[in-house]
């Protein structure tokens, strides 16, 4: 006995120590990209002209300085604009994909074959493919300088659809949906207070997804919105980017991408902690 | 999976999903469609006048499958251009993921310092694509440190045109993909992974059954549906690789057009000329290729899974 | 006499009430789309807006192509939009003024009261001009671009850093070639970039790259170029850099061993960053000539697009960014600009106080002045600036021997099918 439970300690500690190994690698992969960005964020435009370094380049504070007083931008402005945007869709398209894929999942109906092929199917389409149909029908219903037409789109998502109804094919029974009826709950009750609370983990992935991509979306919001006052935080780095000659910083670029990730990094961590809360929640019914 | 019978329900299917399709017939379809439709077209902008919409039938295609003077068809070269750079980044993707969310999840491994783990693998996520090959670019370049670095030591006489070689560029792209995406996956599944009824590991546990064979038996059986979403998804996404090889290589793919992918072309003919006719006519082609590799992956995979 | 007053102030009268009805009529906001705020900048000092018009300026970023993309939308719906909707200038840059300047969407700035160009560099109203000479817009800069040499270089090459001297031993492509060689055997490159001299033979060109039937055609020109080329590289005379990467810019640097760049005022007063670091540059070690030919970069048009309900004000505009002597004065002065005004420009070239320090006290606005006339403005397509790029990307690969020449045509080749369906390629 004392020997197998040794043999499990050795083997254990070795295992360990081959998930640190592994970790720590990949966690210095990761961390080196934000140390370049770092770097480059500490250091005049002369400097980054010169070329690349790897050591600050003392210019931190000037390059915040600068990147926050810079007259062309309002950079509190458009962290709230992205914020705005990026909420909203995340919420949207969580909750529209999870309905949706739970429509699918649980009823039966004359179209629900034909539904899931549908949005399988497309989901195979590049987005490049409807992006300029998709400008052109905003000029034309007067849609720029809205925040609509880049909030609303993301209700009909067939990733995030597809990873909801992979999700609830493992995690929910049925029994629990005709347990529920029995008690007397209506349909969308159903969803929202017995469905929902079990989702939670796969909520909280798809939400920092949504999240993330509509914060760094650009090339729809620079062609729709161009009041100063409504521009998100990729159009201004665009922005700063193509600035004239006599105006040019590339330290304020990279100041400004530094900047624009840590709003991003606050919402992951704080929704990253309810993937792990839902551990729990998984184990409501066996 | 049961059949269930109440069809007084059948509504409610219709109702849960009505939301869905009116967004998506309003803001995707209608476009996509339109942009099917201009496959069979000559429509292009020649500066600011319009040409066309002119009836081609299959012009546009006969055109793409044409084969170049040196006897290669474009098309097909860019979409296995696409199919390396995917599977050099893909698959340590998902394999490198895969192995993470065990760790995570492994109650009897238990490792410290999750959360800081957790956050950092997905830091290069949050970096916008195009900020990220800009870094790889600078890093890079002829007189990037890592040049810098190389000469120092005495390993390169001369500076090393990474950017330039078909290899190392793409081995570039992939390893940016694969930074980008592995922190995704692996959130992906360990959030599938912890859906998991723990008491089902609690079973295998009190079966006697090893790390090895609650993954084999245990985990992976109950993760299929997730992890044949991860592969799909990261299949599309692979096949509709776009922005990092466009920043890193300036839009031109180099070197000889190695690192072009289909997005890439498709994003050619629309870019100045907003050739309509061109690009629908290569969505056509993509789709195609992406709809029979999908349903291909999707049923191996899901078939044996399913009960 | 008395008659005669009397008719006078009537017309005036007259014309004062015509032109405060045609004020009357004309919209209160004004549309301005620009894709930074260069001009933003300067308007905004040096034109007083009238009061109870509103300027509204739509900047969209030129990445990925945004700018001209958000641009040709507005211009094509230009007459369904609304009055205060409408563009009502906007701005274009020397590489595709041609694209707006040959379409309908673009009006004759005479109708706008613009008509004074006696002050303007010719070249810059020939490239807002049609093949028919109606002017449709101004530039409120002009962009010579000369070669800038680094003296001390010089005087170790030809033995000489004065400008006139080192005009004429560079003054054609052959003694620039030969010089180019003596350079090398000193341990110098003769440029920095391959594409360094692409302009310079390209603003020069006796033909378009299209031809009546819509065939790409190469200009010997452009022919001269890739064999000049050609020959740097193999000789070791260039190296294999974009015009904009490090690998070029770290030459400016004062332990750079490169002689010879190309650029106007913009350049060296802007993106010359690295040469006039204060630790590692060599600030006042450069001087300006004219060099083998003369060229012109970049320059941005103030066009005036059909159908604005602001004509007054953007005629206005127009006049008095060329023709406003305090105006170009100050953008000469104040601005580090070389102004689209003769007059003003003279003023300085004439003044013996004035000069670079950068330039180690040359008098640059003399230089430039004196350069102008040479400037052509000849053979420009609306496929200009993409088909040049496109070139200098394509042939990189080649010079820098990753591919041949051959495969290099040809994936220059596909990018222009890409690029413009309308061409014919070989």
């Amino acid at each position: 006995m004392k020997d197998v439970n040794k043999k499990g300690r050795i083997q254990l500690a070795a295992a360990r120590t081959v998930a640190y190994t592994i970790l720590i690698f990949l966690a210095v992969l990761c961390l080196f990209s934000f140390y370049m960005l770092i770097i480059n964020a500490s250091r005049s435009n002369a400097q980054l002209q010169g070329g690349f370094a790897v050591w600050f380049g003392g210019h931190f504070f000037d390059n915040l300085r600068n990147a926050w007083n810079d007259a062309s931008i309002n950079i509190p402005r458009g962290m709230l604009n992205s914020f705005i945007i990026a909420a909203c869709c995340a919420v949207l398209t969580t909750y529209f994909s999870a309905l949706t894929a739970y429509g699918i999942h649980v009823y039966d109906f004359k179209l629900k074959k034909a539904a899931f092929l549908f949005i399988m199917a497309v989901m195979m389409i590049p987005p490049q493919v409807s992006a300029v149909g998709f400008i052109k029908l905003c000029y034309r219903f007067r849609l720029t300088n809205n925040y609509l037409p880049l909030i609303l789109p993301s209700i009909a998502s067939p990733v995030v659809f597809f990873y909801m109804k992979q999700y609830l094919e493992s995690v929910l029974p049925l029994e629990m949906v005709e347990a529920a009826r029995i008690d007397g709950a209506h349909e969308f009750r159903t969803f929202n207070q017995i469905v929902l609370p079990i989702m939670k983990p796969a909520f909280a992935v798809q939400m920092i997804f949504a999240f993330v991509s509509s914060w760094n979306n650009y090339f729809i919001p620079t062609l729709l919105l161009d009041k100063a006052e409504l521009k998100t935080v990729p159009i201004m780095i665009a922005q700063l980017r193509s600035a004239d000659y006599s105006k040019f910083d590339m330290g304020k670029v990279y100041m400004f991408i530094l900047l624009a990730i840590l709003p991003v990094l606050i919402v992951y961590i704080i929704l990253s902690k309810s993937i792990i809360r839902g551990a729990t929640a998984g184990a409501v019914k066996g | 999976m049961k059949k269930r019978r109440g069809v007084s329900y059948s509504k409610w299917g219709y109702i849960f999903i009505l939301p869905f399709f009116i967004s998506y017939i309003l803001f995707s379809l209608i476009p996509q469609i339109t942009t099917f439709y201009n496959a069979f077209f000559e429509n292009y902008r020649n500066g600011l006048s319009q040409v066309g919409p002119n009836y081609v039938g299959f012009g546009n295609f006969i055109k793409l499958f044409t084969p170049a003077k040196n006897g290669s068809i474009d098309i097909l070269r860019y979409f296995g251009n696409t199919m390396i750079l995917w599977l050099l980044g893909a698959v340590p993707q998902v394999l490198v993921a895969l192995l993470l969310a065990v760790f995570f999840t492994s109650f009897r491994l238990n490792l410290k310092g999750q959360q800081f783990f957790k956050t950092v693998i997905y830091m290069p996520n949050l970096i916008m694509a195009s900020a990220f090959s800009m870094l790889f670019f600078t890093l890079f370049s002829p007189v990037g440190p890592v040049n810098q670095l190389l000469m120092s030591s005495g390993m390169l006489e001369k500076s090393f045109d990474f950017l330039g070689m078909m290899i190392p560029v793409r081995l570039l792209i992939s390893l940016m993909n694969f930074l980008m995406w592995f922190g995704n996956t692996t959130i992906l599944l360990m959030a599938g992974i912890q859906g998991i009824d723990q008491s089902m590991f609690e079973a295998a546990q009190i079966d006697g059954a090893n790390s090895l064979q609650t993954f084999f038996r245990v985990t992976l059986p109950l993760l299929a549906p997730i992890l044949v979403y991860t592969i799909i998804t990261a299949m599309i996404g692979g096949l509709q690789m776009f922005d990092v090889p466009q920043v890193l290589t300036n839009g031109k793919g180099t070197p000889d057009r190695t690192s072009m992918t289909i997005v890439m072309y498709l994003n050619n003919y629309l870019q100045t000329s907003k050739n309509y006719g061109m690009a629908g006519a290569i969505s056509v082609v993509l789709f195609i290729i992406s709809a029979i590799l999908s349903l291909v992956v999707y049923h191996t995979l899901s078939k044996p899974y399913k009960k | 006499m008395k008659k005669l007053f009397a008719l006078v102030l009537a017309a005036m009268m007259a014309l004062s009430m015509l032109s405060f009805a045609a004020a009357e009529e004309e919209g209160k906001v004004l549309n301005i789309y620009a894709w930074n705020e260069e001009f933003k900048g300067f308007f905004e000092k040096y034109y007083a807006v009238p009061e109870g018009i509103t300027v509204n300026w739509i900047i969209t970023p030129s990445d990925n192509g945004g700018y001209q993309q958000k641009l040709d939308e507005a211009l094509l719906n230009q007459e369904a939009a609304s009055a205060d909707e409408k563009v009502d200038m906007f701005l274009a840059e020397a590489d595709y003024i041609q694209k707006y300047v040959d379409a309908d969407a673009t009006q004759d700035i005479a109708a706008l009261g613009v008509t004074d160009f006696s002050n303007a560099y010719e070249y810059t109203v020939k490239a807002a001009s049609t093949a028919d000479g109606v002017v449709k817009g101004v530039s409120f800069q002009c962009c010579p671009s000369a070669l800038i040499y680094r003296r001390s270089i010089a005087k170790d090459v030809l033995g000489t850093d004065d400008p006139a001297e080192v005009q004429a031993a560079l003054n054609s492509w052959e003694k620039f070639e030969a010089v180019a060689a003596d350079a090398k055997a000193k341990g110098y490159y003769m440029t920095a970039s391959f594409a360094e001299t692409y302009r310079v033979f390209s603003n020069n060109c006796t033909s378009a790259w299209v031809d009546a039937e819509g065939n790409l055609q190469f200009d010997p020109q452009i022919e001269a170029w890739i064999a000049q080329t050609e020959k740097f590289i193999d000789n070791g005379y260039t190296l294999t850099a974009g015009i904009w990467d490090d690998e070029k810019n770290v030459q400016m640097f004062a332990d750079g061993k490169t002689m010879c760049f190309f650029g106007p005022a913009w350049y060296f007063n802007f993106c010359m960053g690295n040469a006039q670091d204060p630790e590692k540059g060599c600030s006042g070690d450069w001087a300006i000539t004219e060099g083998p030919a003369a060229h012109f970069w970049g320059g941005t048009w103030l066009l005036a697009p059909a159908g604005t309900d602001n004509p007054t004000i953007v005629g206005d505009i127009m006049n008095t960014f060329i023709n406003n002597e305090e105006v170009c004065t100050k953008l000469v002065s104040a601005e580090a600009q070389f102004s689209n005004n003769k007059a003003v420009n003279a003023k300085f070239a004439e003044n013996p106080d004035y000069g670079s320090a950068f330039l180690g006290g040359q008098n640059d606005v003399a230089v430039f002045s004196a350069m102008t006339d040479n400037i052509k403005w000849e053979n420009h397509t609306i496929y200009d600036q993409l088909l040049n790029e496109g070139l200098q990307n394509n042939l990189q690969e080649y010079f820098k021997k990753n591919v041949d020449k051959d495969t290099a045509m040809s994936n220059f080749y596909k990018f222009v099918n890409e690029t413009y369906p309308a061409i014919v390629t070989p």
